[in-house]
């Protein structure tokens, strides 16, 4: 081909690729999202429920009339690319909002982010985001940094909590042993400090943490340290894909231990692609309900997840519908900016004080009822602990395995905590 | 620059300043003033992005620079490139949060720290060579971005470290249009240094270790001080580019410094031109633009009739990294003396126009 009918051929394509968005008044919002990296296992289903909520946003009339251009970016969490995506973003046209991902980059942001009036709803969930004005004095001020669902250290919190009552309950003698386990990473290091000193506290005998890499891989050395510690809980820091390897490693090596993990460290994908070794591990839901559960809000999920699977036979995981609830509250505060002053960084985060125990529109029953304030930026202290349970060969559709049962997720308790200051952005 | 080659008949030099001239005609060495003169106005016309771009393709020319003197000159091997820019990093960003040392001398001083280091890395040089070296770099690399994640003195262990922001004498420097010309000027004066060390007698010697080592050493060149001279070199270029990466991106992380970041260096370096200084800019600006091009040509395809007709979706992100290293491969057997080569090659065909060979 020559060189003419090669460039001719190229520009011809990309005309026909399609037009960008018509030069119309648009709201920007900036989407980090991890599809190639540490965390891509459930970076993916996340980052789709973002995506997917706001092409409905835009397919129902955008908001305040006007549509939402979403820059969705593969930054591979890697936190120099996120800082110089957050360049682009609060360069001459400043985006309204950031749907945040990662722990690393976010916490690397709070400072920018609150000098140059972004406000930022991250996938990490670090208690160092809580603390809007620092009063707490254990977390810089971050106050353009929210988030939905629990924090990793309350998390934890609860399921030590748990698990001191269900040794006391099993009846065991002495002390339980407890070990943090988890990169060397700012997300899985989170929630250790908080979590080894409430374990002391519950009376378990805190082992030195165990360290393994956020990609998949050969952990048998660490499992055999769990052996021949004797731990008794272990909190997988990690997200699935990683966690799973521990688990299996584990479960080859015989160690007899009840592992617990945050938010990402489970989901149905992980259960299914773990069979046995991922069953009764306790984690946390975000949500009230799974794909497909029984509450008025699946309506509007099941519609979101129509705009990436028109036939609607692919399951969604968890993280997707926390996705999806992220995006509904991040719509709903840009909406209330829309109306009091414009859609601008400032008024959007005033926007996330707007109801206490607040459930978006058409979301009942799904997303859990959250509160931020002025002084306090964690949503809720009511931590929903779960169990998966694996009955079985975990081979086939994942929308069979969770219809028969195979692959469950059932609910053990609801911890309250306290919503102590002393705890606050630690 | 004066050619390695045979000089032709009738081409012939009568002062010794003349025949050590960086520019061979007035006319280069004119062009050149004036592309620097052009280059300073970037700021003012460019976009931010565009700006970003080319304060990254600076950044990491001194780097890469820093890597040709030691790949390119010198003949040696090293794939522990990255950990020397983020040493550079660390230090600067340790140095100007904890010392009240401005930001200004904070970059030249973590250069030379990061030098030391790179001179103690560089002592199995004197003994290594080929593929030996290449696992002696390697440990330099892993045992530095081991250090960095673990030493909370020094790099905040795990978690990213604050760097300042560029500041002369209580004036303070806001935003990539004012902090281009801070790179632009570690630039100039970085290849006027090399270019200046190149046709010095330690330049030379250097030359003469890579060619042919025994006969170097045989004519009185001490082997082990230059072979580790020429690692310190090219971890001093190396750190002073990562303190102006830290000032520049102000949170300074280890991520994306790996191996594989080394081996882009290295990429920069073959791309351009091993030996040629003039194309180690040249590299460094194709290995900068290239992913950006291919995210630009992605973003286009995504959704659109192509992306359909494949199925790609989210492939999209790999598609790309594949793109970039068949294109690397391409560049490698269709052009392995690197753009520099291939300019000359445009230029020589220009002036022979129509008559070109």
């Amino acid at each position: 081909m020559t060189m003419k009918s090669l460039l001719g051929t190229v520009s011809i394509a990309l005309l026909l690729a399609g037009a960008s968005a018509t030069a119309q008044a648009q709201i920007a919002v900036g989407h980090l999202a991890d599809y190639s990296g540490g965390t891509s296992d459930v970076g993916t289903p996340y980052g789709q429920g973002v995506v997917d909520t706001f092409a409905w946003i835009n397919k129902n009339g955008g908001i305040g009339g006007k549509q939402v251009n979403l820059d969705s970016n593969d930054y591979g969490y890697q936190v120099p690319r996120a800082i110089a995506l957050y360049k682009k973003w609060s360069g001459a046209d400043k985006v309204a909002a950031i749907m945040g991902w990662g722990t690393a980059d976010t916490e690397a942001l709070t400072g920018f982010l609150a000098q140059d009036k972004i406000p930022d709803i991250s996938g990490s969930y670090s208690a160092a985001l809580t603390d809007p004005t620092g009063a707490g004095g254990k977390a810089k001020p971050a106050p353009y940094n929210f988030f939905y669902g629990p924090s990793y250290s309350d998390a934890l919190r609860a399921e030590l909590t748990w698990a001191a009552d269900d040794w006391k309950a099993k009846g065991k003698p002495g002390k339980p042993k407890f070990v943090h386990m988890g990169a060397n990473h700012p997300y899985p290091n989170a929630p250790k400090a908080a979590g080894e000193a409430i374990a002391a506290e519950l009376g378990f005998d805190v082992l030195p943490p165990l360290v393994f890499a956020l990609a998949p891989g050969d952990y048998s050395a660490q499992c055999l340290s769990l052996k021949s510690a004797g731990a008794n809980y272990a909190y997988l820091g990690n997200t699935a894909a990683s966690n799973i390897s521990v688990m299996k490693a584990c479960k080859s090596a015989g160690v007899d231990v009840q592992f617990m993990s945050n938010v990402w460290g489970m989901d149905e994908n992980a259960a299914k692609a773990a069979g046995d070794a991922a069953d009764g591990v306790i984690f946390p839901l975000r949500t009230a309900v799974s794909w497909g559960g029984n509450a008025p809000g699946m309506k509007t999920v099941v519609e979101i997840s129509k705009i990436s699977d028109p036939t609607g036979k692919i399951y969604r995981p968890v993280h997707y519908i926390a996705g999806v609830c992220t995006s509904l509250y991040m719509r709903e505060a840009l909406e209330w900016a829309a109306k009091n002053g414009g859609a601008t960084g400032e008024n959007v985060a005033k926007g996330f004080y707007q109801k206490a125990d607040w459930v978006p529109a058409g979301m009942e029953g799904v997303c859990n009822p959250s509160t931020w304030t002025a002084k306090d930026h964690r949503p809720t202290t009511k931590v929903d602990l779960y169990r998966s349970k694996v009955s079985g060969s975990t081979d086939g559709d994942l929308n069979d395995l969770m219809a028969k049962g195979t692959i469950k997720l059932e609910k053990v308790k609801t911890v309250e905590l306290p919503r102590k200051p002393e705890w606050h952005g630690w | 620059m004066a050619s390695p080659s045979l000089i032709p008949a009738g081409d012939f030099r009568t002062t010794y300043a003349v025949d050590t001239t960086i520019f061979p005609t007035t006319t280069s060495r004119n062009a050149a003033i004036l592309g620097i003169v052009a280059i300073c106005f970037a700021p003012q016309l460019l976009s931010e992005y565009w700006l970003s771009q080319l304060i990254l393709i600076g950044i990491y020319g001194i780097a890469a620079l820093g890597l040709n003197i030691l790949v390119g000159f010198t003949g040696q091997i090293s794939i522990g490139h990255a950990a020397f820019f983020l040493f550079g990093a660390f230090t600067s960003a340790y140095i100007s949060n904890n010392y009240p040392i401005p930001v200004f001398f904070s970059i030249p001083i973590a250069g030379v720290v990061t030098a030391i280091v790179g001179l103690i890395f560089g002592l199995p040089a004197a003994r290594l060579k080929g593929l030996y070296l290449v696992i002696a770099t390697l440990a330099a690399q892993y045992i530095l971005i081991d250090f960095f994640s673990r030493a909370e003195w020094f790099s905040g262990g795990s978690v990213p470290a604050m760097a300042k922001s560029f500041s002369i004498f209580n004036y303070e420097l806001r935003g990539d249009r004012q902090y281009f010309y801070v790179v632009l000027a570690y630039v100039v004066a970085s290849y006027v240094l090399v270019t200046n060390l190149m046709r010095s007698r330690d330049g030379r010697a250097l030359v003469a270790i890579r060619d042919h080592y025994l006969s170097a050493e045989i004519m009185g060149i001490n082997l082990t001080k230059y072979r580790t001279l020429s690692f310190g070199l090219a971890a001093f270029f190396a750190g002073v580019a990562g303190a102006l990466y830290a000032h520049y991106q102000l949170v300074v992380s280890n991520e994306g410094f790996g191996i594989e970041r080394s081996i882009l260096f290295l990429a920069m370096v073959i791309i351009g031109g091993t030996g040629s200084i003039m194309g180690t800019l040249m590299g460094t600006a194709f290995v900068v633009l290239l992913p950006e091009s291919m995210e630009w040509l992605s973003a286009e395809l995504k959704g659109g009739a192509i992306d359909r007709a494949l199925q790609l979706n989210n492939n999209i992100t790999f598609l790309r990294e594949i793109a970039i290293g068949l294109i690397i491969i391409a560049f490698l057997i269709f052009e392995p003396d690197g753009l520099a080569h291939r300019w000359r090659q445009i230029k020589t065909y220009w002036k022979l126009y129509p008559f070109s060979h």
